[in-house]
């Protein structure tokens, strides 16, 4: 027996591509999303608007979404979470559960697509005082302000005068164990920067940096303009600590370009914390026993030149749960996915129908 | 040295804005700085970077960060380190240092500040003859006592200037007082250009003898054209 259907753990950017993918070449798609929404971190999170095209990340989600809803081709399962997983390549049965109940779905192929989650500035020390200070906040805190276009100090819910961004936290750091750069925490920030710049026109901006990863035509698109247009100040150092003083804070480093030590003091900081594997991948990893790399990532097996194959024969993976990724990483690898899910799905079926 | 503000400390932050608007309000500001990699080609490309301590990248950050103190700073002292030759036009963003320090020095020299009056000190002669005469050093300027850098045969050379003079193949090098033939409708030509466009002004500012000579030189030649200098003066 095989199974023409594919199941998709995870209903964000990558998962959706991958069942719209699904959808128009008529191959049947099961799509579990353990909250209670489609559109995955962008509208789990908040976020104000998509790097780099700064457009509303609600309307983007729901314009991408549009295909799925209704389409029968689609069956959703919202709130739910896999539970089991049995079976091979062309004929795997998972048990879904959801609202206490377990159900059984047959699937010939399985792409996960469950993401990442934001680094926790206070998970392993009690970094820049990100649990201390009220107004240390995160790119994902900053996020939410921005779409409420209310960027306050959280303290006490004034308008901030000078803001500063640190990037890197969480991310290319021995310390913490995460030696990857996150991809996206250059471009977010400096989208964000822009953002502040255009709603506090008053504002001044800071960005302390190892290096701005800006690859592709973000460099023109978003940190160009930033520098050039909005005035947001890039500072090579990174921030040592943040401290107190007054009501306001205060950031210590070394200004690397100018070769002196410097103190600022600011309103409000915005740590730029990277990507780490959400609960649902390292969860989905352990249950479908996927090879997993240190970082608690799903390895993707031939890399460079193949992007979604796990350790697993039938089970593919795509976007942040393989580790960090953009948003176009992620919906390419969707549509990648779904065109390695649908080949297997139709082979495993010809194969049992020469045999049957 | 380096970027160290403290010794300008007393200068009340105001006089540090004030210049600093200034030099943002001259229209080639926008055109010399965009933004700022920190790749350091401007540094490793410039001359100066090697003999001196300075760097045209910090004063791009500097100006780009709108730090008046830095900036402050750097009119005062780094910028007649540059040597102009904006070699460090090859930054890949487009900015020009080069360009932004030739802003830095002209408002330096415009508010008379006393850094400018100690780097021009040395050149009132070359200022005036290249405003006076329209050409750059004139062979006669060729003395040992006034230039010994200029090596061993500069006596020599210098006591029989005229020989060498003719001895070069085109007839408008054939001059002394000037390093080659300037014709007198292009010199007035160039006086007017010295006055429309503010040079005279700076001369004033830096150096009120110069001033005084120039003018005289140069009003002569002009009225006798049928210049009123007053008139030309206030375009």
């Amino acid at each position: 027996m095989s199974s023409g259907r594919v199941l998709i753990i995870g209903g964000g950017p990558a998962g959706i591509e991958a069942a719209r993918g699904l959808a128009d070449l008529g191959v049947p798609v099961t799509i579990v999303e353990s909250r209670d929404r489609l559109g995955g971190m962008p509208i789990a999170a908040h976020y104000a608007t998509l790097t780099p095209s700064l457009e509303d990340a609600e309307q983007a989600m729901a314009r991408m979404l549009a295909p799925l809803l209704g389409n029968p081709a689609v069956e959703l399962r919202l709130g739910a979470a896999v539970s089991g997983f049995a079976g091979a390549a062309g004929d795997f049965e998972l048990s879904v559960a959801r609202n206490g109940s377990q159900e059984s779905v047959r699937a010939g192929a399985i792409i996960v697509a469950t993401g990442f989650q934001h680094f926790d500035p206070g998970r392993e020390t009690q970094m820049y005082g990100y649990y201390e200070f009220d107004d240390v906040i995160t790119l994902p805190e900053s996020e939410k302000m921005l779409k409420e276009h209310s960027f306050v100090r959280p303290s006490d819910g004034r308008l901030p005068e000078r803001v500063a961004f640190i990037q890197c936290v969480g991310s290319r750091d021995r310390q913490i164990g995460n030696e990857f750069c996150s991809k996206v925490c250059c471009g977010v920030a400096s989208k964000q920067a822009i953002e502040i710049r255009q709603q506090l026109p008053e504002a001044k901006v800071f960005i302390f940096y190892i290096d701005m990863r800006m690859y592709g035509y973000w460099e023109n698109r978003i940190y160009w303009p930033a520098q050039e247009q909005y005035k947001v100040n890039y500072i090579r150092g990174i921030v040592a600590e943040v401290l107190k003083k007054g009501d306001r804070l205060v950031i210590r480093g070394e200004d690397t370009t100018l070769g002196r030590p410097m103190e600022i003091a600011v309103d409000v900081v915005v740590l730029s914390v990277g990507m780490e594997p959400s609960q649902g991948t390292r969860e989905m990893a352990r249950l479908l026993g996927l090879r997993q790399n240190k970082y608690g990532y799903i390895e993707t097996e031939g890399v460079p030149l193949a992007t979604v194959l796990t350790s697993v024969e039938g089970v593919f993976a795509a976007g942040a749960c393989t580790g960090p990724a953009d948003l176009e990483d992620s919906v390419s690898m969707g549509g990648a996915a779904a065109l390695k899910a649908a080949a297997l799905v139709r082979k495993k079926a010809l194969a049992a129908g020469a045999t049957g | 040295m380096g970027c160290d503000t403290s010794k300008y400390a007393a200068v009340p932050l105001a006089e540090k804005l004030r210049l600093f608007e200034q030099v943002k309000a001259d229209e080639r500001f926008s055109h010399g700085l965009y933004g700022c990699y920190e790749c350091g080609v401007c540094v490793a490309v410039c001359p100066s970077a090697r003999f001196y301590d300075f760097s045209p990248r910090w004063i791009a950050q500097a100006l780009a960060r709108e730090d008046a103190d830095l900036v402050y700073k750097f009119m005062n002292e780094d910028v007649w380190d540059c040597s102009q030759c904006f070699s460090c036009d090859k930054c890949p963003r487009g900015n020009s240092p080069g360009g932004l320090i030739t802003i830095l020095r002209e408002v330096a020299v415009r508010n008379g500040l006393k850094s400018a009056k100690d780097a021009l000190e040395g050149y009132g002669r070359i200022i005036y003859k290249i405003l006076s005469t329209g050409t750059q050093v004139a062979p006669d300027m060729l003395q040992p006592n006034a230039f010994p850098d200029w090596g061993p045969h500069v006596k020599e050379i210098s006591e029989n200037l005229e020989w060498w003079r003719r001895a070069l193949p085109p007839e408008t090098l054939h001059t002394t007082e000037t390093s080659w033939e300037v014709s007198e409708q292009t010199l007035r030509e160039l006086y007017l250009i010295w006055y429309a466009s503010g040079v005279m002004e700076m001369i004033k500012e830096v150096d009120e003898g110069l001033h005084m000579i120039l003018t005289d030189v140069m009003e002569e030649k002009l009225e006798e054209a049928g210049f009123a200098l007053d008139a030309t003066a206030q375009d």
